[in-house]
């Protein structure tokens, strides 16, 4: 047996250890704490922004100063105004309709006693069935295959579906356990990711978003990796509705980095990363940004 | 046992290196497209993710998957070699323009609006009197001055040419 352990490990183990000595380079490695909080050591903007009931228009109305706001002041309720995301929702509450006509597919998705209510505040999770961590669009795509419709992870009416599913939790804290087991693994390699330079102009997520907050890149300044993965799927104002793996595609053709597809597993620990810095701030669908 | 496992390592071993040292099998391509990279483009009302092909190849440079096994390019330490012979009209248009060095978007360029903050002001560089060659360096790869520098590197990179980068260096030499 253990000779037979010893051959895996050859066959296995040599050219993995081969392969890893490969030079990559990565920003000094922060810590960052899984809640929405965290941002206070960081770039300190969390008290302008933690309660999206009360931003401060005077901030809002400042190119200079919004950024102190994340964004925040483009959600509701700050941003009372009819957009392409109040839309979508409305797409997706009707194809949801169609997908559980026989109550499977919200029980799919993980739905329990409550409905569809909290179940946003979850995700990214561990699902047994597909034998790793997903986030809720690869689950949405999963679940509607199993109701025999094609909706891609990525995909306007994916994300719609996602969008309608999280205006169930509209105000519920975001709560994703990073403590323990696979998802605090998950978490870990989602911040040496965030720390990884990669791509032609040689940059991590962290050169900018945790190096350089606050600073201007052109016309806009760098906000804070605290609290933004809780608003998507987005409407993006240059109009398309936008699933968090589709913005880290865009990110990294941003930086001139080869994308990756969404629910690829190196997005998906980048969102349980994202997403356990948005612990404890309160879900806001439909949002718009830039 | 010892055979199935023996076969399923050399199986492993066979397949390993055929993935290892190219493309992850995660990352947006078409190799039979002539940039290879691909863009998604969300379809409204549609269940289906669109990819179109990307103006440039980014496929070189390694990517955030879990399966790129290639290396980043190292730090590299280069010499200046012969006269300086650069144009700063030219450098100034590289130094601006977004699909070259896009310089403005970290610093601040006299005569530029919307400047960025993260990188050190320009404005009056030729005071500092750094010698041609650092000022070459620096712009060829920073990470030989400094490791962690989130400054690109512009010539190990080929994110711009030997002779852009002399362009470059001429046009902030001539920044009174």
């Amino acid at each position: 047996m253990k000779r037979i352990a010893l051959l895996l490990w050859l066959s296995l183990g040599l050219p993995l250890a081969g392969a890893n000595d490969a030079h990559r380079e990565y920003d000094a490695m922060e810590t960052y704490e899984p809640h929405v909080r965290g941002d206070q050591s960081l770039s300190g903007s969390y008290k302008h922004w933690a309660h999206p009931g009360k931003l401060d228009w005077r901030l809002a109305g400042n190119p200079e100063e919004n950024w102190k706001l994340n964004w925040k002041f483009m959600d509701p309720p700050f941003n009372a105004s009819v957009h392409g995301g109040h839309f979508a929702l409305d797409r997706g509450e009707e194809l949801f309709r169609e997908l559980n006509a026989k109550a499977r597919f919200a029980r799919c998705l993980g739905a329990g006693k409550d409905g569809l209510k909290g179940l946003r505040a979850r995700y990214p999770q561990y699902r047994a069935d597909l034998k790793r961590i997903a986030g809720l669009e690869e689950v949405i795509e999963y679940c509607a295959a199993r109701e025999g419709r094609v909706l891609q992870n990525g995909s306007y009416d994916n994300s719609a579906v996602s969008l309608y599913v999280a205006s169930k939790s509209n105000g519920m804290p975001m709560r994703v356990d990073v403590g323990k087991g696979v998802m605090r693994d998950a978490f870990e390699r989602g911040r040496k990711l965030f720390h990884t330079r990669a791509g032609k102009l040689h940059l991590a997520c962290s050169s900018c978003h945790t190096h350089k907050v606050g600073l201007q890149l052109r016309g806009s300044v760098i906000t804070t990796p605290y609290g933004d993965a809780v608003h998507y799927p987005v409407y993006r104002t240059r109009y398309f509705l936008q699933s968090l793996h589709l913005r880290f595609a865009e990110c990294n053709l941003d930086t001139r980095t080869q994308p990756l597809v969404p629910g690829s597993r190196a997005y998906t620990d980048l969102e349980v990363f994202m997403t356990a810095l948005s612990n404890g701030y309160p879900v806001t669908v439909p949002s718009e940004r830039d | 046992m010892r055979s199935i496992s023996i076969l399923a390592g050399l199986a492993v071993a066979l397949v390993f290196p055929a993935w290892a040292q190219g493309l992850p099998r995660d990352a947006a391509v078409n190799a039979a497209a002539p940039n290879k990279t691909l863009e998604p483009r969300v379809v409204t009302n549609s269940g289906r993710l669109e990819w179109l092909p990307h103006a440039h190849n980014l496929t070189p440079w390694p990517t955030l998957s879990h399966e790129d096994r290639r290396p980043a390019p190292k730090p590299r330490k280069v010499r200046l070699a012969g006269p300086l012979d650069g144009d700063a009209a030219r450098g100034r248009d590289i130094a601006v323009r977004p699909d070259k060095g896009y310089c403005i978007a970290c610093h601040q360029i006299p005569g530029e609006e919307w400047p960025g903050t993260v990188g050190l002001d320009l404005r009056g560089f030729k005071q500092r009197q750094y010698a041609d060659a650092a000022v070459y360096q620096q712009i060829f790869d920073a990470r030989v001055n400094h490791a962690q520098t989130v400054m690109p590197p512009y010539g190990t990179n080929n994110i711009l040419s030997e002779q852009e980068i002399r362009d470059l260096v001429a046009f902030l030499q001539s920044l009174e």
